[in-house]
């Protein structure tokens, strides 16, 4: 099928009431999660999963996106008014927005946000369909070797750029590929730590995992110390942001954009490196660099335009390959799955119309996340007064409903609760749940390419290196080890140079 | 915590469980078929790989913390009253174990509604009424959401049955 009838099919299937309004009300609910303090978007997409499954595939996936989406720009809305980024992506936002917001300009801050966060999305989904279908007809010649290599690359990845500390993301990441053993081996089929019980000889439930362990522990962290995330809400203020200002940002605004776009569709890397990254370029290229950290438009543009350009870009690996680039895309290919399909180049040739289809609704969500996002603004102050002590016992029922849901099974629920127990002793002990997750849904595959490569070359390594695209992985696989490997020695050679200034101090 | 003390846990912990899946799981509840002649294409391999992984990062962060230098000052608890905190930890955890065997014989609605309202009261909430209107009302949305639009079929247990 040629493009145009792709689009056509996608638009076919699309083009209704249903598809728009799932769409519409996602971005909703995800500009208000992410604008709570305390929720996240990764929480929001979570709890939003167990509603799709009444749903047709594509209705689903939009509600989903849509979240992905609003909740990345929700989560600059307190991180401007209250100095609490919404979301990990955006901190960056903090640097310039909370200043501004003390000037008595948070109106013009989350405005800017608003503006360029539309823009990098915008910019962000049109880079996923440039790059997407033609990521996924290079894939089409991949084998089990060259999937092996490429998921054991985004393992290495996600494990070194999760965290403040590589042992800490690999110790998470191994966890996580331990506990996707569970269940019937997938070539013999003989039973692995099912320990007698035929209730885990499907594995544990992907959605038990994933709400236990991002949920969950904001639940507990919460009965834990009941009083964190209180901050003082500052008002909107009288400026607006104009066309001007609008105009004088857009090169920062574009330059991080495609920032995002380029390591968005690295995976693992994700949006607050993005949104850091361009906030550094831009205060290097800027007339008014003496100005950022202090309330400079720009910076908090940057920022804004760096972390959403990320979004959709991360589903480029998805799409295309059938690898999530971040958490988030983890959970949008658990839905995927849970719906019947299987994102990677096979999707393209068989269900171009639902790749179709998703690229039309990305391209609408930026609209819809502009609109949503202008009255979000100027409603923020009521949802900051939502009391936790009233959301989350809700969201603990929600997240029981949910994980009920999917098999109609309430041991999934005792999974649910032990995972988030794990979760908050992850959190406690600053081991990041990223890499977990990750690995949890990359674990399966990565073995069964490994594998399915050994079956077919008699048990002989050479297969994992027969040809340019497996060594082409190899070598990524192994320069970015050698970097986090690097930076980690880097770290510690800092700390050790500061402690003993500081002792020649004392 | 201080990272010194974060790398030294965390690594005897990684060191213990994966001793404990190479020398009791493993072994134990792993099975393969006899006639696999590799050991690259069993079932164990892949759990043995994983769990010989686990001791190496143990053993790395065990002696990363080693090298860390102690901190002169403590690190000020992320609570005010810590003990209070744990009390609370321990509640919530009880709750949760009773919710259990609670959902069967109740039924999702009823135990859902207590375990919001014991959660709102275990935090302390600031707004109790709004909180046991909603520990009444989110159950039956959700009930009535997933029972008739998502065709779940939520347990009712043995008392009050719901249309």
């Amino acid at each position: 099928m040629s493009f145009v009838d792709n689009v056509m099919a996608g638009l076919a299937l699309v083009a209704n009431i249903e598809s728009f309004l799932a769409l519409f009300i996602g971005v909703a609910v995800g500009t208000v999660a992410g604008a709570i303090p305390g929720m996240s978007a990764t929480m929001a997409v979570a709890l939003t999963l167990p509603f799709t499954f009444a749903m047709a595939p594509i209705t689903g996936i939009l509600l989903l996106l849509g979240v992905y989406k609003g909740g990345i720009f929700g989560g600059s809305i307190p991180a401007i008014l209250i100095r609490t980024p919404g979301t990990p992506a955006s901190s960056a936002t903090i640097l310039d927005g909370y200043p501004l917001a003390e000037k008595g300009q948070a109106g013009k801050a989350l405005g800017m946000a608003l503006w360029a966060s539309c823009t990098a999305d915008l910019i962000s989904n049109l880079s996923l369909i440039l790059f997407a279908g033609w990521l996924a007809s290079f894939a089409l010649s991949f084998g089990p070797p060259e999937f092996f290599t490429l998921i054991l690359f985004s393992l290495t990845i996600i494990a070194g750029v999760s965290g403040d500390s590589l042992l800490r993301g690999a110790l998470s990441a191994l966890l996580g590929l331990m506990l996707a053993t569970i269940g019937l081996d997938l070539i013999y089929g003989t039973n692995r730590f099912t320990f007698g019980s035929p209730t885990l000889m499907g594995g544990l439930n992907f959605i038990a995992v994933l709400i236990g362990l991002f949920a969950l522990p904001e639940i507990i962290a919460m009965v834990w110390n009941p009083k964190a995330h209180e901050g003082k809400t500052r008002t909107l203020g009288k400026n607006w942001v104009t066309f001007a200002d609008y105009k004088a940002s857009f090169r920062t605004i574009v330059r991080g954009s495609f920032i995002g776009v380029f390591l968005g569709s690295i995976p693992g890397i994700g949006a607050a490196p993005a949104a850091f990254l361009s906030y550094s370029e831009a205060r290097r290229k800027s007339p008014n660099k003496a100005n950022f950290g202090k309330g400079e438009l720009e910076g908090v543009a940057a920022a804004e335009a760096g972390n959403n350009g990320v979004a959709g870009a991360t589903l480029i690996p998805l799409l295309a390959l059938g690898v999530p680039g971040d958490v988030i895309t983890a959970i949008i290919l658990g839905a995927f799955m849970i719906h019947g399909l299987q994102p990677g180049p096979i999707m393209f040739v068989m269900n171009a119309d639902i790749i179709y289809g998703l690229f039309i609704g990305l391209i609408v969500s930026s609209v819809f996340l502009f609109i949503i996002g202008t009255v979000a603004i100027k409603g923020f102050k009521y949802v900051a007064d939502i009391p936790r002590g009233v959301l989350f016992p809700a969201v603990m029922v929600l997240c029981i409903y949910g994980v009920f849901a999917v098999n109609n099974n309430l041991f999934d629920v005792g999974v649910m609760f032990v995972m988030g127990g794990v979760g908050y002793l992850m959190m406690r002990y600053k081991v990041p749940s990223a890499p977990f997750l990750i690995a949890f849904i990359l674990g399966p595959l990565l073995e069964d390419n490994f594998r399915q490569a050994m079956l077919m070359s008699n048990s002989s390594p050479a297969i994992l290196f027969r040809g340019p695209i497996t060594w082409f992985f190899w070598l990524l696989t192994a320069i970015t080890v050698f970097a986090i490997a690097r930076a980690g020695f880097k770290t510690i050679r800092n700390a050790r140079a500061a402690d003993a200034e500081a002792e020649e101090i004392q | 915590m201080e990272d010194r003390r974060i790398h030294l846990q965390l690594g005897i912990s990684a060191i213990i469980l994966s001793l404990l899946f190479l020398v009791v799981l493993i072994p134990n509840w792993v099975s393969s078929p006899s006639n696999v002649s590799k050991m690259i294409l069993s079932p164990l391999m892949w759990p043995n790989v994983i769990a010989g992984a686990t001791g190496l990062i143990g053993a790395a962060l065990l002696l990363g913390a080693l090298r860390m230098p102690r901190l002169a000052t403590e690190i000020p608890p992320d609570t005010d009253d810590p003990t209070r905190a744990y009390l609370r930890l321990f509640v919530l955890a009880l709750i949760l174990i009773v919710t259990m065997p609670l959902m069967p014989r109740l039924g999702l609605v009823w135990t859902t509604m207590g375990v919001s309202a014991l959660l709102a009261l275990l935090v302390r909430t600031s707004h109790p009424k709004t909180a046991f209107i909603c520990a009444i009302c989110v159950p039956l949305v959700l009930y009535a959401f997933f029972a008739h639009v998502a065709g779940v079929a939520i347990p009712q247990g043995n008392f009050v049955r719901l249309p």
